[in-house]
């Protein structure tokens, strides 16, 4: 990233400030940045047409599924995956040994430019998301956690309705 | 334990319907979906094979409110039952807060449900779970089939604790369905610590 990447990145908050410089750096329609149990961590990009929660869990299990293959053939892991498509392409990388990047990208002749641009944001997004590790930590002190789990429980008394003529458990 | 995503102030936890082929996992998600509100399901996405069996998995997100400023979010899971499908199990497994067991209450299915138990228990030490204080919900479903297992036949052969909830249910008619999601859910939260999350 240069310097102004840099900026723009810290200004926004870490992940997603990142992921902004890599969208407008590579033109892509999205990126987004993924942990292995298919949860989005952070978004840029116009993905309103998108469902990043279902493509999230997907790509997850996609690239899990992948590793799995490439121990079959005597690798411990692909770290790229690449689905080409008509219109729109998918690059998916590793990050450090838990999260994945996703970019979906339009013109193909771009994937020397996304390759390259994934590789440079890789090492900023892995201490971004250790730093967000250290923040979660500081944000779950502050719960009161008697509290939300009696919050929890009643919104699941209300939401999750059972029909009278069901079995209570044995 | 539940993920938390600060940057949109989001608990989200993970509940995986496992069972063997065929036991009615699917059938549970898809009740659970057609009978919840419109504002608090997304939209659930169903990967199966021509037959109709899990190719992959089923999933579909649940966002139950706010709390304390945190949204709420469960994500539910199944997974393929076949057993030639043993990886994708261990892969949906992974980061799963809780599971329901679905036992397919057809007594010729016994030791299927046995050998899938015992591989769920497995799945999860691998990951380093224990499955001694883990959050599981034992639901015997199919109770409208004629041949069916008595209530306690798996605890008995699995040898499970007390602790495990046991439900009855017949998932195409949605009979036991919200019952065993709200119980799962709830052993899920009660068992929530937040610590490294």
């Amino acid at each position: 990233m240069n310097d102004t990447d840099m900026a723009k990145a810290e200004r926004n908050g870490e992940v997603n400030g990142i992921l902004d410089g890599l969208v407008e750096k590579t033109e892509a329609i999205t990126a987004l940045v993924i942990s292995r149990q298919g949860i989005c961590l952070g978004q840029a990009g116009t993905a309103a047409s998108l469902n990043s929660t279902a493509l999230a869990a997907l790509v997850a299990g996609m690239f899990s599924a992948t590793k799995e293959v490439a121990n079959i053939v005597g690798e411990d892991q692909f770290s790229i995956l690449l689905q080409q498509g008509e219109k729109r392409h998918i690059h998916i990388s590793l990050i450090g040994s838990s999260s994945m990047m996703v970019i979906v990208f339009e013109d193909y002749s771009r994937i020397g430019k996304v390759r390259l641009a994934a590789r440079q944001a890789a090492g900023g997004l892995l201490d971004a998301l250790e730093q967000g590790r250290r923040r979660k930590d500081e944000a779950v002190e502050s719960l009161s956690v008697p509290d939300f789990k009696e919050y929890a429980m009643n919104l699941i008394d209300r939401i999750f309705v059972v029909g009278e003529d069901e079995d209570a458990p044995s | 334990m539940p993920h938390l995503d600060l940057e949109n102030r989001q608990f989200i936890f993970k509940i995986v319907y496992f069972g063997p082929g065929m036991s009615g996992k699917t059938t549970n998600l898809l009740y659970i979906h057609r009978t919840l509100m419109e504002k608090y399901r997304g939209d659930m996405l169903v990967l199966d094979t021509e037959e109709e069996r899990t190719l992959f998995f089923d999933f579909f997100p649940v966002s139950l409110g706010t709390v304390q400023g945190f949204s709420l979010k469960f994500h539910l899971y199944t997974i393929p039952g076949q057993v030639y499908y043993e990886a994708s199990r261990r892969i949906i497994l992974e980061g799963a807060d809780g599971v329901v067991f679905v036992a397919d209450s057809n007594t010729e299915r016994l030791d299927d449900n046995l050998e899938m138990y015992r591989r769920m228990l497995d799945n999860l030490e691998s990951y380093g779970v224990d499955p001694g204080s883990f959050p599981i919900v034992l639901q015997y479903n199919k109770r409208d089939f004629d041949d069916i297992l008595p209530l306690g036949t798996l605890e008995e052969a699995l040898e499970l604790p007390d602790r495990i909830p046991v439900t009855s249910s017949v998932a195409t008619t949605g009979r036991g369905v919200m019952q065993t999601l709200k119980i799962i859910s709830k052993e899920v939260i009660r068992q929530f610590q937040p610590t490294a999350v």
